[in-house]
């Protein structure tokens, strides 16, 4: 009994001794998933934004900016956690990181009443700024939605196509992705989109999964909507059970995208998927990005470090905007939703101003293979200016339920009509005007 | 020195200890609270296996699948349809219990390895279903915004306020464990997780007392999702995925599971160390991997078997008190 008291006394006194730090500074939270499945995505957002932060040579109208970094290993009681820590003991000034949608949705929660700016990063659940925003979230990056539709309704209307089989990954993100596509192909004219689901990570064999999609259908396409490790894996033998001479491929924003597409067989040439950056931008910006990015860390950017680097030039820029002045959260909030972002390297991002949200272009990709024989994202169509709601009325937008494994359906008779026509619509413009 | 002195040492020494904790809102920072709230309803979910394992010899890994399980119901019950406080939490108490009983009338005719297995299955269907079922779960986005109630005018969404609700709840439940261990019942559990062959030869329902042990420690894990569920205000499946439950088995193995104390040590010095080495090192998992190795090297029995090396009286270590256990249960035979 002595001992465990000792062991209790000694547990409630470590935490206490001091960690203050001399001068004035202003300090980040960064919640990232370092370690577990998304470490990838979790990584390349601390490049990200650690190159924004260097540039800037740590400091913001002339504070010192302190960045404290937290792993949540990809678990939401974790992040909570973390973030508690974050506010309670580091008495940050902002938060930011946050690589998965549900991650995103959990801090958000916490950090409601903590009247502090949250910034998420890769975390793409629109319902941060949408059925669960506060003033104090600002978002420059996506929601799941955002680039799908445009994909979906550029499929059905320009290339005419009918009928999608969707494989994806069951879990919130690639239900809004497919949400997104889901909308926009029928709305184009898209009759039908068969939708299958599989677990995340544990799916090493696809060939059962692959051998049941209907070869001889009038398939237009088969959609994977899924990324990391189950899209590679899935693409692999999607090629080698010769199904891609069968039905052609698409994919999910993350399906592609770099550094995965380099383990994936150089067959899928050819093969389209939507994402906001394109690794052949030739945007002065990007030039110079894609440069300080390769030259500091070695290896070429990704989307999650694009977004992550842009996000921390808005936490800068914003505090800046403020004179340094971090103590009212709701007007530093507001003063980042009027950020020039302008030269962001993806292309000019605006932020609305009543959800917080990112308006910015989306590119329509497809796999080609540069002149060394990597695998990379070319650009095809630029579409300029798109919101979180696509083409539709917020408020209708908002009434939909949120995207699930079940909803959107997968025929436009059994959708909400309404959504099946839109207040505008997309420009499609060739890539690189 | 005799056993009086030692008994006024000990009584010192934990009225000191109580007094600390109790205090703690007054001198220690707002994230020791969290941290010490984090203690507790992972020291419930450590005191649930702990009790299983160490007690009753059955490790069971599904104890996690209870804790997220009132964390559920609060948040469709408390949240979604607006119940208010204690139905809510009455009703998710209730509920692990059912199905503590309904899953315990199944696996309490297995031991051992198959025992392991089925527990480990009943543990994923519920990860499984939580986080395939967007209906009623939402899947993986889990159910958020849970807070604490007011009752009788304290507002229990202050930390402090909660620390202390959540600190008289654990040490209750610790004292009630503690009588229920001690108890002939606890004795029988003991002998049960020697010998249970032996023990139904002397007469003992030994399948009964293993469920009525399930159902003490699935309310104790349900008591830990409820504290959890509540501080954190969110309850998602990630909660009671796979490596969460081998985290609290390894807590539980490195305080020592035979030890009463053990659990909670194990659970304290898990979650300390988690908190002091992750703020140091990215590579935090590794020090607290190879803190669990060295335990086991060093203390097979858990950090607690140190107390077993200094004062070897009677009754203090459980090793020692095992010998008694199974010369008392000899005796009743």
């Amino acid at each position: 009994m002595l001992k465990n008291t000792l062991f209790f006394a000694a547990m409630l006194i470590a935490p206490q001794l001091p960690l203050y730090a001399a001068g004035k500074e202003i300090k980040l939270g960064f919640i990232s998933a370092f370690t577990g499945v998304f470490s990838a995505f979790g990584t390349q957002q601390k490049e990200g934004a650690v190159l924004a932060l260097e540039e800037a040579n740590y400091t913001a109208a002339g504070n010192k900016i302190t960045v404290i970094y937290e792993d949540d290993q990809l678990d939401n009681e974790q992040a909570v956690t973390k973030a508690k820590k974050l506010v309670e003991q580091d008495k940050i000034n902002v938060l930011t990181g946050l690589v998965s949608g549900d991650e995103g949705l959990s801090v958000g929660d916490y950090m409601k009443d903590k009247n502090m700016v949250v910034v998420p990063m890769y975390s793409a659940s629109e319902d941060m700024t949408m059925r669960a925003f506060y003033p104090t979230i600002v978002r420059a990056t996506w929601t799941g939605a955002q680039s799908m539709d445009v994909f979906g309704y550029w499929l059905a209307k320009v290339k005419g196509w009918k009928k999608i089989y969707a494989v994806g990954e069951d879990y919130s993100y690639p239900y809004n992705q497919g949400g997104g596509f889901k909308r926009g192909f029928f709305r184009g004219g898209g009759l039908e989109v068969t939708t299958v689901w599989h677990p995340v990570g544990t799916t090493m064999d696809f060939s059962s999964l692959i051998a049941s999609i209907p070869a001889n259908e009038n398939y237009d396409a088969v959609l994977y909507n899924g990324s990391g490790g189950d899209a590679v894996n899935f693409v692999k033998q999607y090629v080698e059970l010769g199904m891609l001479q069968k039905i052609p491929l698409i994919g999910q924003s993350n399906t592609f995208e770099k550094p995965d597409v380099e383990s994936m067989p150089a067959e899928i040439v050819g093969s389209l998927s939507p994402h906001h950056t394109a690794d052949d931008l030739a945007t002065p910006a990007w030039t110079r990005f894609r440069e300080a990015y390769t030259k500091r860390w070695g290896h070429d950017p990704s989307a999650a470090s694009e977004f992550a680097y842009s996000s921390m030039r808005l936490i800068l820029r914003g505090i800046e905007k403020q004179n340094g002045d971090t103590s009212d959260a709701a007007a530093l909030a507001k003063a980042m939703t009027g950020v020039d972002l302008s030269d962001d390297p993806r292309g000019p991002v605006r932020l609305d101003p009543q959800y917080h949200s990112a308006i910015e272009n989306v590119y329509l990709r497809e796999v080609a293979k540069d002149d060394q024989g990597h695998l990379y994202n070319k650009g095809v169509w630029t579409i300029k200016d798109v919101s979180q709601f696509g083409p539709y009325d917020p408020q209708l937008y908002l009434k939909q339920p949120a995207d699930s494994a079940q909803y959107p359906p997968d025929h436009p008779a059994e959708m909400p009509p309404q959504l099946l026509h839109s207040s505008s619509e997309y420009q499609y413009l060739p890539f690189g005007q | 020195m005799n056993r009086d002195h030692r008994q006024t040492l000990r009584f010192l020494a934990a009225t000191a200890g109580g007094a600390l904790l109790v205090l703690l809102p007054f001198y220690a920072g707002p994230y020791t609270i969290t941290t010490c709230v984090r203690i507790i309803y992972f020291g419930f979910l450590a005191l649930s296996v702990g009790l299983l394992v160490g007690q009753a010899g059955m490790v069971s890994l599904t104890q996690t699948a209870f804790f997220g399980m009132t964390g559920y119901v609060l948040g469709l019950m408390g949240k979604e349809r607006g119940l208010p406080f204690p139905w809510p939490d009455l009703a998710a108490l209730g509920i692990v219990l059912v199905f503590a009983l309904a899953f315990g009338l199944v696996s309490m005719r297995t031991h051992g390895i198959v025992f392991l297995m089925i527990t480990l299955a009943f543990g994923q269907i519920c990860w499984a279903f939580a986080q395939q079922n967007t209906s009623l779960l939402h899947g993986w986005a889990g159910i958020r915004g849970i807070r604490a109630p007011t009752v009788l005018g304290i507002d229990f969404k202050v930390p402090a306020s909660f620390y202390w609700a959540s600190l008289a709840l654990f040490a209750l439940s610790i004292f009630v464990l503690r009588l229920i261990t001690r108890s002939s019942f606890g004795l029988a559990l003991n002998g049960i997780r020697e010998s249970p062959r032996r023990m139904a030869a002397l007469g003992y329902p030994v399948y009964w007392i293993r469920v009525v042990a399930f159902l003490i420690a699935a309310l104790y894990a349900g008591l830990g999702g409820l504290v959890a569920t509540y501080y954190t205000g969110i309850i998602t499946p990630t909660t009671i995925q796979l490596s969460r439950t081998i985290w609290v088995l390894l807590m539980v193995i490195l305080g020592g599971s035979a030890y009463f104390w053990g659990p909670v040590v194990g659970t304290v010095i898990a979650v300390g160390l988690d908190v002091l080495v992750s703020s140091m090192t990215d590579r935090y998992n590794a020090v607290i991997g190879l803190v669990f190795v060295a335990t086991v090297v060093f203390f097979p029995r858990g950090l607690l078997s140190i107390t077993d090396r200094f004062g070897s009286r009677p009754g203090v270590g459980d090793s020692a008190k095992l010998l008694d256990h199974e010369a008392e249960i000899g005796k009743m035979g």
